[in-house]
């Protein structure tokens, strides 16, 4: 794995950590800034930090705070604070 | 490639315990705490004294930084084959992460130039030259 990759890995522990902690600002901070950087390195981004976070506001979620999770038929709906919603679909 | 004193000044440092050694404003040496904010020219650390935190804003150029990198990280200082890749991609800026004192186990302490620092956070670990697109 080279830096870029555990530089992302980092960045998720620490958005995860501040958003914990309230600091919802600085834990957007640090989403943002892992996304820079999978982007200018040309990474994909880990499955869980694409379904913890936000696409249209960068906030790391947690759901039951500051996300709403439901399941509908063969698919998870995920509601942000900022009203935007992410689906990804299930088996089962 | 873990976070090791090469890669440190490359490697994600929001996050990383971190001391200003060497500062031009004598006020800022001595500060201890964690970084979590980094911009191009300056690293922000949250200073915690007793219970309530404070978030200092340090220049990167004019001040020199102790990073303390802990567990696994400490114990490859040996392999300094990325030490002149690192030259390469950073030019300018004076090669001074001496991977000196490791005081007990497990926690080697880097001491960086600032001006090593300075470039974008997110730009910092590229290794190609200046156009990426080719």
């Amino acid at each position: 794995m080279d830096v870029a990759a555990e530089r992302i890995d980092r960045l998720h522990d620490l958005a995860r950590a501040a958003a914990a902690d309230g600091e919802d600002d600085r834990a957007r901070y640090y989403v943002r800034l892992a996304r820079r950087v999978a982007e200018r390195n040309r990474l994909e981004l880990p499955r869980t930090f694409r379904r913890f976070t936000c696409d249209s506001c960068d906030a790391y979620l947690r759901p039951g705070t500051n996300a709403r999770v439901r399941l509908q038929d063969g698919h998870v709906v995920v509601t942000c604070d900022c009203g935007s919603h992410a689906r990804y679909p299930y088996d089962g | 490639m873990a976070l090791t004193p090469e890669t440190l000044p490359r490697h994600e440092l929001n996050g990383l315990p971190v001391r200003v050694v060497d500062s031009d404003d004598d006020g800022r040496v001595g500060l201890e705490g964690r970084v979590v904010i980094e911009t191009t020219n300056t690293l922000s650390i949250e200073v915690r004294t007793d219970g309530e935190s404070r978030v200092v804003t340090v220049p990167k150029s004019g001040s020199t930084f102790e990073f303390a990198i802990t567990d696994e990280a400490a114990d490859s200082t040996k392999e300094s084959g990325t030490t002149s890749k690192l030259a390469d991609t950073q030019p300018g800026g004076t090669e001074r992460s001496a991977p000196s004192d490791s005081a007990g186990e497990g926690v080697a302490y880097v001491t960086v130039d600032g001006s090593r620092l300075l470039s974008r956070p997110a730009r910092r670990t590229e290794t190609n030259g200046d156009s990426p697109w080719q």
